[in-house]
């Protein structure tokens, strides 16, 4: 039993942890300025698998509504839209910045604790993630 | 004038108008790198509108101190707070390096319908003390931007979260109340930084 138990050990440490196939790095979320019930969300996502991933749904039990938009600008005019999917291509990233694509928030609901966003591809969970205001805390 | 002599001549010739050259431009004010600067100031067209603390005012408002004016609305999570974040960081900036006087910055809402005076408050203090915020009826929020060639249009929505396009443009304001130069985007704190005192102090 003790030998099939190294031999497991040692076969999970061959292989190394598997890659997730969807990684979410440098977010940030800003708190809704006084009075205002939105605020955005940036980050980079990595799609590590060799497949196209499009993320069409996102929600978050702390905001009401979460939806995909872009802000571009265009011959001196901002203009803002919201996107039908988040499009992650194969073995690529997708960065979420201001001025670009963003997640707005919608209608906080409770903002004392964390923020946990999930990330839907149809109706399929394949990401989530949690972000604590405090490390970016302007205020 | 043996050769050696004329060549000697030519050299020093050259070194002279090198050196007069070089010193004359550094004598030269800096141009603004990043700002548009008018070749005359465009007067600010009239208008009734109201500031964020319910007050009338008019386009006097804009005469006695040099503002940065910005066009947006408060229901912009992303373009319009990254703005003023950027224009209330290079105001900062430009207080460390001594400058003076500092602009104001100024949000004229394009959404009037949601922006009461009330909401502009909330949201223009939260960029920093003596912002004003401007709101008043689309009418004569109009005749504003109209007269600057600042483009807005409401969005059609099923929902009350619609969105406004607008003018990206920081457009700088003489004391004198004429518009005197523009900022295109993207807008970054040290384009303001660098070009604000030389459009400020060239008058």
């Amino acid at each position: 039993m003790r030998n099939s138990v190294l031999l497991l050990i040692l076969l999970l440490a061959a292989c190394g942890a598997p890659e997730p196939p969807l990684v979410i790095s440098e977010l940030e979320i800003s708190r809704p300025m006084p009075g205002m019930q939105m605020s955005a969300g940036y980050f980079e996502i990595t799609n590590n698998t060799d497949e196209t991933t499009r993320i069409t749904k996102v929600s978050s039990p702390q905001f009401e509504a979460v939806e995909i938009h872009e802000t571009t600008v265009t011959d001196g005019i901002s203009r803002m839209r919201e996107l039908d999917a988040l499009v992650i291509p194969g073995r690529s990233s997708v960065v979420l910045e201001r001025g670009g694509k963003h997640l707005m928030l919608l209608r906080p609901i409770d903002l004392q604790g964390s923020v946990t966003l999930q990330f839907f591809s149809g109706d399929l969970p394949v990401l989530s993630v949690d972000y604590s205001f405090s490390k970016d805390e302007r205020q | 004038m043996n050769p050696r002599q004329f060549i000697i001549a030519i050299g020093l010739g050259l070194a002279l108008a090198a050196g007069t050259f070089m010193a004359l431009r550094m004598q030269a004010p800096s141009e603004p790198e990043f700002a548009l600067v008018l070749p005359a100031p465009n007067p600010v067209p009239e208008f009734s509108l109201v500031n964020q603390e319910e007050q009338p005012i008019d386009q006097t408002v804009f005469e006695g101190q040099w503002d940065l004016v910005f066009f947006g609305f408060t229901h912009c999570p992303d373009i319009c707070p990254t703005t003023l974040q950027v224009l209330a960081a290079a105001k900062t900036e430009l207080q460390k390096k001594g400058q003076l006087p500092l602009p104001r910055i100024v949000l004229v809402s394009v959404d009037p319908e949601r922006d009461s005076p009330e909401v502009l408050k909330q949201y223009v203090d939260y960029f920093g003390v003596d912002n004003l915020g401007i709101t008043g009826t689309l009418d004569e929020i109009t005749k504003l931007t109209s007269g600057l060639g600042i483009f807005f249009e409401k969005q059609q929505s099923d929902t009350e979260n619609y969105a406004v396009d607008h003018s990206a443009a920081v457009l700088v304001f003489h004391p004198d109340g004429g518009f005197e130069a523009l900022f295109s985007g993207p807008h970054v704190v040290g384009n303001y930084v660098h070009d604000l005192p030389i459009v400020m102090g060239g008058t």
